[in-house]
């Protein structure tokens, strides 16, 4: 027993130094490949550009105005508007009087004057009786109307700062403070306990004269002086300001700290509605590195390839998930190092760095896959860019409903958004939230890891043949005659199962996908489109592996004697649907954190819920039925398979349609 | 001339055969999607009233509510109910019968305070929270009125509310814009992967062995590259407008961004010649384009703001010489980068 220990730990640290040399030599050729003259050129663009950058926005030239002069309004120079519609970005101001609507301006401005006023010329604020905005008649002339009435009240605004009177000027002051409502009174909130917002709950249910401003600091209202009042909206409101003429239509306003849970105290125009913009955009800045990583790493891989240069490498005595990790293991230590800085910086912990990991896996795996599957560099760029694209979606978009849904959590980048903000988070979410993205890394390591071989690596074949190739790799022939359940083939029929359960995670984020994708339908067109895809994507994961197989001949696909390929067919179908079965419960890790309470969850993962409460044989029924389904679609999507790509395509479609109606009837019973 | 066209040529068979084109443009399809969704998604969070009708009921205390329902008859979506005191009114906010709790007191200063209380941590948080803004930006308002007497300069009546929708600023000023230019960062990145690509495989050697020189093959793949932007861009407009939006000024738009694709593709000429080993390369080239776009977006008028201007068709004489000055810079840009690949060509 010890013996064979020493034995598998010295196995394992030859493997260690192999891999390690393979890095040291790779990291030395990627460093060699950036040359200084190249660093130099960077670095000089680079300085050249924030120069250019700083000087624009030192003298007020610069300013991120997308929505820059993009309506056209027509006011009178006289005309106290004129201001108004001056210092909004996104109006340009034309005579009033030339303007033709519609063709020269989209909006024009008309104020009625106080009889007797403003014979003069200029006309006073204080004179204008009502003001008319004449609009064309159509979408941009409506949208030019909202603008001008939103640059009006910013005009005001500004005005009304500059008042000296400030009880007037403000009269309404407000303090915003958030309340749950099961416990009566705020106790610090599960989702947002912020420092403000603790702050306010152990001050008790009171009323609460002279609470303490979410970050301003500023103290109290109650008898405070107006001076803190001031403190308090000044900021808020310039924020706001900014934040509008950034962006036009979808105003950020929430830029300062607008968390859950903070009180705030100042004028209405302050209020932020609780957004987690900040850490939203700190999130963000972890994932930039990754997409300058992978366009190393992709090349690297692909240079392996190109005129044969990996071929020393392969005839070594190094197997090729040495070399591939050796390979890959400078980009993730400098991944590592990336996001432990960024971290740093931005004030996030260790959770944000045990969260990023998995992303950046799941970039470099991705990556791997595409590098191995590419022809030339210009495919591998595309490729590249479909990997950022689709990744970084991923771990975005969930993110930015963070505060909002549970949903959130199937991304890695929620953990960081609530580990910027400072709020606790489980075991059990941070396994559901990571553990996934690991699990699919490490599996596109895997299917990569399946054609790192000469016949592969070296030839131009097309991307799908190489992907039939990765998965045929795993699999291995049925044996025509013998026992039913004779050694060899329970092996292939049990390799067929695995490789058809190590689709469940992309399985899943696929379905998340469409979930989140879906999620902002409404909910008579979401529902039956979720439940197409789904079973969709379900029968392309069972029966992918199965038409590989036929495809590369691993399974035998006789031309005379059809009686034995429809054997095969159905056998692996069996297979291959009980894999899919198996695996598939594994997903009841998700009622973990209470994703099926969402309805549209409980469409995705219709199979885990809704049980309790049900005679045992109902019970049993229930539990069995999806196995049934999988075995019989399956069965005839393999079937398919073996008679070629039309008969295939048409088996799938058939499959897919007899899966969304089981899915119709579970939604319906749960 | 033959010859640039046999090189433009053989580069559009590569594209075909891999279909790399297709996949640009699934993966333009997809952002362009994402970009919509996760507009719809935070629009909604952020101006409720966009979508439609989110109302809500405020249960209102205190001496000043009178001014608070006046106030509340102005904003639609919202409605405010008077309780007796705070407590009741918190009451009715525990027992779900209100969405917030509004607690507005005159102080002795002659100001009024308000004191309001959200749900915490629920979907609707953020739709209630906008609209209490809403209620209480026209309370202040109203409130600013009646003391307009002691102010120095009295705020201006504001023009009514109009209908719009958020999206519409989005699609011209972000969407359009980029849909027009990502072919433009894609062609630039062929060019990168083309060159570098032959100088790795040696075919490099033996296209200059063959009746070629520098300069032709420069600008055979050049023009293979440049040529189809503006093809993807068209795509996207039409698309656009079958979808609904109405795109002007389509052949200035095109000029413009086919302008600016010759600067990216002689950036990543330039580039290329610089950096012959593609990681390197394309690293460079990365960063060029960033610094490039990020810094020319950061200016007044800048290519995003000029397409965004012309779509919307709110264009000015300055953005016609705009589109003639970027064409001028770019087409020298390229000049000058062919002329010093002629001289130096692309050594190691």
């Amino acid at each position: 027993m010890t013996d064979r220990l020493r034995r598998v730990g010295r196995r394992l640290a030859v493997g260690v130094r192999r891999v390690l040399r393979v890095a040291r030599w790779e990291s030395a050729r990627a460093s060699g490949g950036v040359d200084r003259r190249t660093l130099a050129a960077g670095v000089a663009l680079l300085v050249v550009a924030g120069g250019v950058v700083g000087v624009g926005v030192a003298t007020g030239v610069a300013g991120l105005d997308v929505d820059g002069d993009i309506y056209r309004v027509g006011v009178d120079d006289g005309s106290p508007y004129a201001d108004a519609i001056e210092d909004a970005p996104s109006l340009r101001p034309v005579p009033g009087g030339t303007a033709s609507l519609g063709d020269a301006a989209d909006a024009v401005v008309v104020t009625v004057v106080r009889p007797g006023a403003g014979d003069d010329g200029a006309i006073d604020s204080g004179e204008v009786e009502e003001v008319i905005v004449r609009a064309s008649d159509t979408r941009k002339g409506e949208a030019a109307a909202a603008s001008v009435r939103e640059a009006v009240e910013a005009h005001n605004e500004r005005l009304m700062r500059a008042e000296p009177n400030r009880t007037a000027a403000f009269p309404v002051t407000v303090t915003l403070r958030y309340v749950g409502r099961t416990t009566g009174i705020d106790d610090g909130a599960t989702l947002g306990g912020s420092d403000g917002g603790s702050a306010g709950g152990s001050d008790g249910g009171s009323d609460g004269g002279g609470e303490t401003g979410g970050d301003g600091g500023a103290s109290g209202d109650g008898g405070g002086g107006s001076g803190a009042g001031t403190d308090a909206s000044d900021p808020g409101s310039t924020d706001a300001g900014t934040g509008s003429s950034g962006d036009g239509g979808f105003a950020v306003p929430s830029i300062g700290g607008g968390a859950f849970g903070a009180d705030t105290v100042g004028s209405p125009g302050s209020i932020t509605p609780p957004f987690p913009f900040t850490s939203l955009l700190l999130a963000f800045v972890f994932l930039v590195p990754m997409n300058f990583l992978i366009q190393a790493y992709g090349s690297s891989i692909l240079d392996e390839r190109t005129n044969r240069r990996g071929e020393p490498l392969l005839v070594t005595p190094l197997s090729a998930a040495e070399i591939v990790a050796g390979k890959t293991l400078p980009y993730a230590a400098a991944a590592a190092v990336v996001t432990t800085l960024i971290a740093l910086l931005v004030g996030g912990g260790a959770l944000s760095v045990v969260a990023v990991a998995p992303i950046a896996a799941a970039f470099l795996g991705a990556t791997f896959v595409g590098a191995m599957f590419a022809r030339s560099f210009k495919e591998l760029t595309f490729v590249t860019v479909g990997v950022s694209v689709l990744l970084t979606t991923y771990a975005f978009v969930p993110a930015v409903f963070t505060n909002v849904t549970p949903v959130a959590l199937v991304s890695p980048l929620t953990l960081v958004v609530f580990d910027l903000q400072g709020e606790a988070v489980s075991a059990g979410e941070v396994l559901f939230s990571t553990a996934p993205m690991a699990v699919g890394a490490a599996l596109l390591f895997g299917l990569g890891l399946g054609v790192y071989r000469e016949e592969d690596m070296f030839s131009q074949k097309p991307v799908t043949r190489k992907f039939l190739d990765a998965l045929a790799v795993r699999l291995s022939p049925v044996p025509a005659g013998g026992g039913i359940l004779s050694r060899d083939r329970r092996r292939a029929l049990g390799s067929v199962a695995l490789l058809t359960a190590c689709t469940i995670p992309f399985v899943f984020v696929a379905e998340l996908l469409a979930v989140a994708v879906l999620f902002a339908l409404p909910i008579t067109v979401s529902i039956p489109v979720l439940l197409v895809t789904i079973a969709f994507i379900e029968e392309v994961a069972k029966s992918v592996g199965l038409y590989a197989g036929f495809e590369r001949g691993v399974f035998e696909r006789s031309d005379g004697d059809g009686g034995g390929t429809l054997r095969v067919a159905l056998a692996v179908g069996l297979a291959s649907g009980t894999g899919f079965f198996l695996a598939e419960k594994v997903t009841a890790v998700v009622q973990a954190v209470g994703l099926t309470d969402l309805f549209l969850g409980r469409a995705a993962f219709g199979d885990v819920t809704g049980l309790s409460g049900l005679p045992p044989v109902a019970l049993a029924a229930l539990f069995f039925a999806p196995l049934v389904l999988h075995v019989v679609t399956t069965g005839a999507a393999g079937v398919g398979a073996s008679r070629g790509r039309t008969a295939y395509a048409l088996a799938l479609t058939a499959a897919t349609l007899g899966h969304a109606a089981y899915n119709v009837g579970v939604v319906s019973l749960g | 001339m033959d010859s640039r066209l046999t090189i433009a040529g053989r580069e559009l068979a590569g594209l075909r055969a891999e279909k790399t084109i297709l996949l640009a443009i699934a993966i333009q399809l997809f952002i362009a999607a994402f970009s919509s969704f996760l507009v719809v998604g935070l629009v909604s969070m952020y101006d409720p009233g966009a979508l439609d009708g989110a109302e809500i009921e405020v249960a209102a205390a205190g001496d000043a509510v009178e001014g608070l329902e006046r106030a509340a008859a102005e904003v639609p979506g919202a409605s405010v109910t008077p309780y007796a005191d705070a407590d009741a009114a918190r009451r009715a906010f525990e027992r779900n019968a209100a969405d917030a709790v509004v607690v507005a007191t005159h102080t002795e200063r002659g100001r009024v305070s308000t004191v309001v209380t959200a749900p915490d941590a629920t979907v609707q948080t953020t739709v209630i929270v906008v609209q209490l803004r809403e209620l209480l930006r026209t309370y202040e308002l109203n409130e600013r009125d009646r003391r307009s007497a002691f102010l120095e300069e009295s705020p201006l009546p504001l023009p009514e509310r109009s209908d719009t929708s958020p999206y519409f600023s989005f699609t011209y000023t972000v969407l359009i814009p980029v849909l027009v230019f990502l072919p433009v960062f894609i062609s630039g990145s062929l060019i990168v992967d083309s060159i570098t690509e032959e100088l790795d495989r040696g075919t490099m050697e033996l296209l200059r062995v063959a009746p070629v020189t520098l300069p032709e093959i420069v600008d055979g793949k050049a023009a293979a590259a440049i040529g189809i932007a503006p093809g993807q861009a068209l795509l996207w407009l039409l698309l656009l407008e079958a979808n609904g939006t109405s795109v002007a000024n389509v052949g200035p738009i095109l000029a413009l961004m086919t302008a600016l694709t010759t600067l990216v593709v002689a950036v990543a000429v330039g580039v290329s010649a610089v950096a012959p080993d593609r990681r390197a390369a394309q690293l460079l080239y990365s960063v060029a384009v960033l610094v490039l776009f990020g810094g020319a977006t950061a200016m007044a008028g800048g290519p995003a703001n000029a397409v965004a201007r012309l779509a919307i068709d709110s264009a000015g004489a300055t953005t016609g010489v705009l589109v003639v000055a970027y064409a001028v810079i770019s087409g020298a840009a390229y000049l000058g980068v062919r002329r010093v690949v002629a001289v130096e060509g692309f050594g190691r």
